[in-house]
């Protein structure tokens, strides 16, 4: 980390000095064509009047400053381009550590269960129990496999979707609770409220998907006993789902980087929680395939979050359910 | 059988994972040992500093305090607490960084469990060991020197610093055998109480620190020698 300031900070120094030296030399430039044009004026009349008056070329100093000020412009951009470039291996540098903790932990596990089990005379209740332990971590790690795949696919385009017709606010009833088993939450924890009886397009396992990295935040991000608020709301033309939790909430300056790739909020008050930094940002995809729109929304740290999930409604008579179907599958 | 091994150990297990938190309170309580379990950085803190412990066997990423806070904590109020830590970082700076906030010992997750559990069995051997020796002749002069091998304070000419409990541990060891070769194999073995397969970078990481203490120029060492493809020799 302390090295990547230090050549933040040195690319920094080098940028201003070479910008300084285009400045330089753009002056001398003006100042050499003002010199001249001057001498040549003042010595032409004096040595014989009658000569016309013949000033050098704009073309040439004109045609120096474009160039200089071209070359500056050009090393602005690679500038910036090289500090993205600093900032995307920063984050992904970040990654590689997130994912490694996130494969190494399941996996340690399961091999001190077996380990344990091998090496020990465990009574059968506590066998029963190491089995159901391991299987979790086993779960825990085809999740994280299962999405580090996905975004692959994701960023090649390619992924095959499933999209069905689904009644709104039924289904997304079903697979939140679906999701909320999952995390062993207590079926009281979500709270729903609101309807939207509406058609809608879905990929039943990718909304799940959405649905368990947004159920998987409420539980990592929250201090107080979770309750999750799901609020359906219909519009014009499409179908609202309001995700909301009482959880430790976002703060502000952060509330637009968190769909990015491997973003992550480090903050003092917020326990460092594990993640690789790809769960919003495979929910915003996923939303975005069912071209829809997911807006994060919270009134700062301890007040909670809400995502704003916005769905376009299915309308019959606009094309037959094949034809959009396939639209759908075209533009992957 | 000696009067302290009859009391139960006292080990705090500071881990967040819950599944490997659970397995490794099984794995420590069929041993024998009496585990606290801490699930975070606070409540690490607050056991520790409310209990005695013996040992602590301390994860790097928890929530509130890391590892590494808790290793400074621990060793500014009891500089002989053995700390073993468990980390899934595998980079040799995480490595140096937690040996130099006073780690005695580390081992990469996932780890075996015979390993881990014959490492805190010769942390402890060590540290009884090393408090009936140290009882018998606390103080040691070299040089500009002066090691106090009960709470570990050191001066070096103007220079006041502490040691870590391995630290003293290696350097009572090199000085109980002044001006004899001392293989790393050897030190892993009395110092760790381990099987010497396991690393021995560990020891050279340790000869290094001990060297930028006591050495005027640790480039070019006087008291604590190397002694080409054998190991170490201290000379005073």
């Amino acid at each position: 980390m302390l090295r990547r300031r230090h050549s933040f900070v040195y690319n920094l120094i080098i940028f201003i000095l070479a910008q300084l030296v285009w400045l330089a030399v753009l002056l001398l430039w003006i100042y050499w064509y003002v010199k001249n044009n001057l001498i040549f004026e003042q010595v032409g009349e004096n040595i014989s009047p009658q000569i016309v008056y013949d000033a050098p070329s704009v073309f040439p100093f004109v045609g120096g400053i474009v160039l200089l000020t071209g070359l500056s412009v050009s090393l602005v951009l690679i500038f910036r381009h090289l500090n993205i470039q600093i900032k995307l291996n920063v984050l992904y540098d970040n990654f590689i550590a997130n994912v490694t903790h996130e494969l190494k932990s399941p996996l340690s596990s399961i091999q001190l269960y077996l380990e344990t089990l091998n090496s020990r005379d465990v009574p059968e209740e506590k066998k029963k129990e190491f089995y159901g332990l391991m299987m979790r971590d086993a779960e825990r790690l085809k999740n994280l496999v299962n999405s580090i795949l996905e975004i692959a696919s994701m960023d090649k385009k390619k992924s095959n979707r499933d999209f069905e017709f689904y009644k709104a606010d039924e289904t997304i009833k079903k697979i939140v609770l679906e999701s909320a088993e999952q995390f062993k939450l207590n079926p009281d924890t979500v709270m729903f409220s609101g309807d939207a009886d509406c058609d809608i397009l879905l990929d039943r396992n990718s909304i799940r998907t959405v649905f368990d990295n947004l159920v998987d935040n409420s539980i990592k991000y929250s201090v107080a006993p979770l309750e999750i608020f799901i609020t359906f709301k219909l519009s014009a033309n499409k179908a609202e789902i309001e995700f909301s939790d009482n959880g430790i909430g976002i703060p502000h300056d952060q509330i637009k980087k968190i769909f990015l790739k491997f973003h992550r909020i480090y903050d003092k008050d917020i326990p460092n929680v594990k993640g690789t930094g790809l769960g919003l940002y495979v929910v915003k995809e996923i939303i975005k395939n069912h071209k829809g729109k997911i807006t994060a929304i919270s009134e700062g740290k301890g007040k909670g979050s809400i995502f704003k999930i916005e769905l376009p409604i299915y309308v019959a008579k606009e094309k037959s359910t094949e034809d959009k179907k396939k639209d759908l599958k075209n533009e992957r | 059988m000696s009067v302290d091994s009859l009391v139960q150990t006292n080990i705090l297990l500071v881990e967040d994972e819950e599944n490997l938190a659970h397995g490794l309170e099984y794995n420590l309580i069929e041993e024998g040992y009496k585990v606290s379990l801490a699930k975070d950085g606070r409540e690490a803190l607050k056991l520790f500093d409310e209990n005695e412990f013996d040992l602590i066997v301390l994860d790097i990423m928890l929530p509130y305090f890391n590892g590494f806070e808790i290793a400074k904590h621990v060793r500014k109020k009891n500089p002989q607490m053995p700390i073993l830590m468990l980390t899934a970082r595998t980079q040799v700076e995480d490595r140096v960084k937690g040996l130099e906030l006073g780690a005695d010992d580390y081992l990469t997750k996932p780890f075996h469990l015979k390993e881990l559990l014959l490492r805190i069995k010769g942390m402890l051997k060590r540290k009884s060991w090393y408090q009936k020796v140290v009882i018998e002749n606390p103080f040691y002069r070299f040089g500009e020197n002066e090691i106090n091998f009960e709470n570990f304070k050191c001066t070096s000419g103007k220079k006041e610093f502490q040691l870590t409990s391995y630290e003293a541990m290696i350097m009572k060891y090199l000085i109980e055998n002044k001006d004899k070769v001392v293989t790393r194999k050897e030190l892993l073995e009395n110092v760790w109480n381990m099987n010497p397969e396991v690393e021995t970078r560990t020891v050279d990481n340790f000869i290094v620190r001990l060297r930028k203490h006591f050495e005027d120029d640790p480039s070019n060492p006087k008291y604590i020698v190397s002694v080409r493809s054998a190991g170490y020799m201290f000379q005073a």
